[in-house]
């Protein structure tokens, strides 16, 4: 229950508040949500695995966000930010698309 | 691989195997329902659903405006692609005015009539009869690669067409008695410069394409004869006959030479009085 409810506030709060992106983030926050999204559908399949545990996602998704979009700034800052990015995106993207096929072996047994 | 592979195999956060582990150790039960835990699970998801909520928004916010930006540059473009399109026409609209106003001027001054001048600087039209000389690359000459004069390998074709053979074969026919020459429709006038760029003979500045069509109007067949006896035309009997270059040469009885598509005026004094000269 309050778990929807955090994600429906998050939604609203995002699209009422319009929170303008200052322009130092701007280039950070695709890398953000793709870690945003490796986040959730981890807690997802921890909680279809019976693991789940609430501490582990909120500091997994933090530290995600975080660390991204640390590289990626690093990156930015030695002229190779364009390659890490991609590195970033591959490596999330792996675990998202994985996680998702867990995910679709729980729901659907398949 | 193993990067991969280890990527693949941990996809989901160790950390939830640990806290499991920690939690079956100190025997408490799978999934904890407190409050607190609701709590924190509601704040992540709050920070997830913001983070993707703000990504969606800003992606959906700055596409129009990138396609706005794009399309105020492609409309710039066009302004002035248009812009450009108006002073060229513009141009060779002034061109056209001024020539015509050149021509009826040297009409005026110049004597009037089919004087010798006019027809010898192509100012003017001419037609009666004349010289008909085709002149063409010899068959095997640069066609290995394509047709074209610029299709070349070199110098080692020497069944080719150069600009100085026409320079003689115009200058042959203009001793010969030629009063007005074209060579594929270009009138020469006085000033005509026969010239080659690559393997591409220019007249006038303008690139020829083989056949070398060569009109003369003079005395049919005397200027034939005399042509084909004078040294030019005995050097392009040794061309055909050495190189294959293909040439063929006829009397016409009736040729249509064009004027010259411009006249250029080199010394010009301005008119005492004041007519024409506002407009």
């Amino acid at each position: 229950m309050i778990a929807v409810l955090g994600l429906i506030v998050g939604v609203v709060a995002g699209l009422v508040v319009r929170p303008v992106v200052p322009t130092v983030v701007e280039p950070y926050l695709p890398i953000a949500v793709v870690a945003a999204l490796d986040a959730v559908f981890g807690g997802l399949r921890a909680m279809l695995d019976g693991i789940f545990d609430d501490k582990v996602f909120v500091v997994s998704f933090l530290s995600n966000v975080v660390v991204a979009a640390l590289i990626v700034f690093l990156g930015d800052k030695l002229g190779v930010g364009a390659q890490l990015s991609t590195g970033v995106v591959v490596v999330l993207g792996i675990r998202i698309f994985s996680n998702a096929a867990a995910i679709r072996r729980h729901v659907f047994r398949a | 691989m193993s990067l991969l592979t280890n990527v693949m195999d941990h996809s989901l956060d160790d950390g939830y195997a640990e806290a499991a582990e920690r939690r079956r150790a100190e025997g408490r039960s799978r999934v904890p329902r407190t409050v607190r835990a609701r709590l924190w699970l509601g704040l992540g998801l709050i920070l997830a659903a913001l983070v993707v909520t703000v990504g969606a928004v800003h992606a959906r916010e700055s596409a129009p405006e990138v396609a706005k930006e794009r399309g105020e540059l492609v409309r710039r473009v066009d302004d002035g692609s248009a812009h450009a399109d108006a002073l060229e026409h513009r141009v060779d609209v002034l061109r056209a005015d001024v020539q015509s106003r050149q021509r009826r001027a040297l009409q005026r001054h110049g004597g009037g009539g089919e004087s010798v001048a006019e027809v010898l600087s192509g100012a003017v039209p001419v037609h009666g009869r004349g010289v008909k000389l085709v002149v063409d690359d010899a068959k095997n000459a640069g066609s290995s690669g394509g047709s074209g004069p610029r299709q070349s390998d070199g110098f080692s074709d020497t069944g080719r067409v150069r600009d100085s053979d026409l320079q003689r074969v115009v200058n042959g026919l203009w001793a010969s008695g030629a009063e007005a020459v074209s060579i594929n429709g270009q009138r020469l006038t006085g000033l005509s410069a026969i010239r080659a760029a690559g393997d591409a003979i220019l007249v006038d500045n303008k690139p020829l394409v083989p056949p070398y069509t060569v009109l003369a109007i003079g005395p049919g067949g005397k200027m034939s004869t005399a042509f084909q006896n004078s040294a030019d035309g005995r050097y392009l009997h040794a061309l055909q006959k050495e190189f294959g270059v293909r040439t063929s040469i006829s009397t016409q009885a009736a040729l249509r030479l064009p004027a010259a598509p411009s006249l250029i005026v080199r010394t010009a004094r301005p008119l005492k009085t004041g007519e024409g000269s506002t407009s």
